[in-house]
């Protein structure tokens, strides 16, 4: 990755918050740069240099969705995350349609947020076009949609095919639960239940039962990784 | 009492009154004066037509039989009508009597031609100088004579006399009456009134127990403080189960908060242990997310309730998101060996926000399994009639007693037995908040065994109806 690739714009007024979110990025290796508000995030921003820029909903001087639309319209198109405390049911709609690329509601576990920025990192990088995925002895073919491992077939269902195709396709990184049920099921709400733990569980008894070591693992609290034994 | 008259005449139903007693006194008085005028007027042109006939036939005499044929003809008129009341007096060119029942000229009109009024003896007088208004014509004859003839027209005048009279009368009557009743029906107004606005005070200050008291007439104040009270009834109920909410929030809340305090409390004094601390760390942050889980359902409910996103309705399909939340529900129902399948239509389109009709139903799937029996059966039937969309949650399970059905709505509800099993109660509330902004009704049924879920939703019509008010 080149250094713009790693490069972070974090704009966010409260002053904990912002050196929190900081403080993790920088841990993972990203080099974050901070605007307090919405003047300097826009001054920032213009300078399209960053893989990705986070943005709090409701800042002094702007607000957030008028920050992306006004960045939008001039053409920078740098990935947009925006974090907010509002309600989840319509400003959601309302950040993504003004230029967002995706939505983080307050209070957020850290590890989540690492989840879409790298996601949204991810996206700006070019996507190769593959048909075979692999994680160590894990195979998936996305023509025939079947998955093996070590040469022997698991049978799974369509929807179970999709949920390991996502988590293969984020090896080594979490991936949050939210998530999944938004590029799985496109679903935009927590249940606030455990089906989707019970879902993943079923898919893990199928892909890591009887081997030797497991590829899927859960993050408590958060969700899940697929990884190859170091 | 003083007060009591302040009030009424300060009252907008006594102004009112006033108004229309002022407007009702002006259309009678326009009435009588009507009443007046086409009478006189009528009694006056009779009266004007007899005198012309008379003054024709006269003049007719007059000059066939000249002078003296004028004056039998009048002598005549004068003894046959004794008891009448025809005035006739023939005067020479200075108007000096020659023949009539005129004792004396009426002063003033010597010399006038034409019609006249005036006062004079009466013709047969009921008492000793009588005087009687008449009408009467002067017409000068060739020769110099001048000739007058003329009606009593006194009944006119006791008529105007009598109309006078009796519209001073009924005008004083419908006053007196007017004003009684005015003062009796803004008093009774103000008396309802005052019951309501005493009522309004003492909720005011004391709180919402009072009600309206009724006085059983089944009048507009009876129907006006009955749906004051259903209003009040309505409040109270809302009132009583904004604190049950905030009660169970607190104690929801409160109950993990604490475990977490006193979880950090104990490690803050006690050894630094690296597994140890992580593990608490581990514990806290799940118990933190389950209380902001809590928050976030809460804001959520909230949120549908307020907020009307039916702009937001899109055309889905009832059956699609069963089948997507029976898929998603598939592992759960498997590990608990429940058997969960959809059934009905294969279509069922109406127009809504697919992702809160699927967190309703995922609801209710999630409760039917949780709550239902173990390798039990759950059905999702997704139908279609001809006035809505139905889609019922059926489980084998224990049910729900009848008596609980109305309460299992409210935000935190949960029957006894299922206080242990995992569960916000919040879940059937969401239901409750999504039916109710896709105006959908939401029925328990025993399932003989179990309980069954219906949501009734009113097809595409209907929801257009509802956007076209927007």
């Amino acid at each position: 990755m080149t250094g713009a690739h790693r490069r972070i714009l974090v704009i966010e007024d409260d002053a904990e918050t912002a050196e929190q979110i900081v403080d993790f990025l920088t841990t993972r290796g990203y080099l974050a740069d901070l605007a307090a508000n919405g003047n300097d995030g826009l001054l920032l921003g213009r300078s399209a240099v960053y893989a990705v820029m986070t943005i709090d909903r409701m800042l002094p001087g702007m607000d957030g969705i008028k920050i992306i639309r006004r960045l939008r319209e001039e053409g920078i198109v740098t990935p947009a995350l925006i974090i907010s405390a509002l309600g989840e049911v319509d400003d959601r709609v309302r950040g993504l349609r003004a230029g967002g690329d995706d939505y983080l509601i307050k209070p957020f576990a850290f590890s989540e947020l690492l989840a879409r920025v790298e996601a949204l990192a991810r996206r700006s990088a070019t996507v190769v076009k593959e048909t075979v995925l692999r994680v160590d002895d894990l195979e998936l073919d996305l023509i025939s949609r079947t998955a093996s491992r070590g040469g022997r077939e698991i049978k799974l269902l369509p929807r179970e095919f999709q949920v390991l195709e996502y988590l293969v396709r984020n090896e080594g990184h979490v991936v949050p639960r939210t998530m999944l049920l938004e590029q799985v099921w496109d679903l935009h709400f927590d249940p606030s239940t455990n089906i989707i733990d019970v879902y993943v569980g079923r898919v893990r008894r199928k892909v890591d039962g009887e081997q030797t070591y497991p590829l899927i693992h859960t993050v408590r609290g958060v969700g899940f990784c697929v990884r190859a034994p170091r | 009492m003083s007060v009591l008259l302040a009030k009424t005449l300060r009252s907008a139903t006594f102004k009112l009154a006033l108004v229309s007693i002022g407007l009702f006194g002006a259309v009678m008085v326009a009435l009588f004066g009507y009443v007046y005028w086409s009478a006189t007027t009528l009694v006056l042109s009779q009266t004007d037509s007899t005198i012309e006939a008379e003054l024709a036939s006269l003049r007719n005499t007059y000059d066939s039989a000249g002078r003296d044929g004028l004056v039998r003809a009048i002598e005549q008129r004068v003894t046959e009508t004794r008891i009448a009341s025809g005035l006739y007096q023939l005067a020479d060119a200075s108007f000096v009597p020659i023949a009539g029942n005129l004792k004396k000229l009426p002063a003033g009109t010597n010399g006038t031609q034409g019609w006249t009024e005036f006062r004079a003896d009466a013709l047969n007088p009921t008492a000793p100088g009588e005087q009687s208004l008449f009408r009467a014509r002067w017409e000068t004859l060739p020769g110099g004579f001048h000739l007058l003839v003329g009606r009593a027209i006194g009944d006119v005048d006791r008529f105007t006399n009598e109309m006078y009279a009796a519209l001073a009368f009924a005008i004083g009557f419908i006053f007196v009456l007017a004003a009684v009743a005015s003062v009796s029906v803004t008093r009774r107004t103000v008396g309802r009134i005052d019951s309501i606005n005493t009522t309004s005070r003492a909720i005011m200050d004391s709180g919402l127990g009072k009600r309206i008291p009724l006085r059983g007439t089944q009048d507009e104040w009876d129907h006006l403080a009955q749906n004051l009270n259903s209003m009040l009834e309505r409040i109270e109920g809302l009132m009583g189960e904004v604190k049950e909410v905030s009660d169970n929030v607190a104690h929801d809340l409160r109950t993990p908060l604490t475990r977490m305090r006193g979880r950090l409390e104990k490690a803050s004094i006690g050894q630094r242990n690296p597994e140890h601390d992580q593990a608490l760390i581990g514990d806290t942050i799940a118990d933190l997310d389950d209380v902001l889980r809590i928050f976030s359902s809460l804001t959520r409910i909230s949120q549908i309730e307020t907020a009307d996103r039916s702009a937001a309705f899109r055309a889905v399909d009832l059956v699609e998101i069963a089948e997507a939340v029976v898929e998603l529900f598939d592992a759960v129902a498997e590990a608990k060996d429940v058997r969960l399948k959809v059934a009905g239509d294969r279509t069922v389109a109406i127009t809504g926000d697919r992702d809160l009709l699927f967190d309703a139903i995922a609801n209710l799937v999630d409760n039917a399994i949780k709550h239902g029996r173990e390798a039990g059966q759950v059905t999702v039937e997704v139908t279609l009639n001809d006035s809505c969309a139905v889609i019922a949650i059926s489980d084998d399970g224990p049910g729900i007693p009848a008596g609980e059905h109305q309460h299992v709505f409210r935000r935190f509800y949960r029957l006894e037995r299922s206080r242990c099993t995992p569960g916000n109660g919040l879940g059937l509330s969401l239901v409750a908040a999504v039916a109710s902004l896709h105006k959908a009704r939401i029925t328990l049924v025993d399932n003989a065994p179990g309980l069954k879920v219906e949501l009734l939703l009113p097809l595409v019509e209907d929801s257009l109806d509802g956007n076209s008010t927007l």
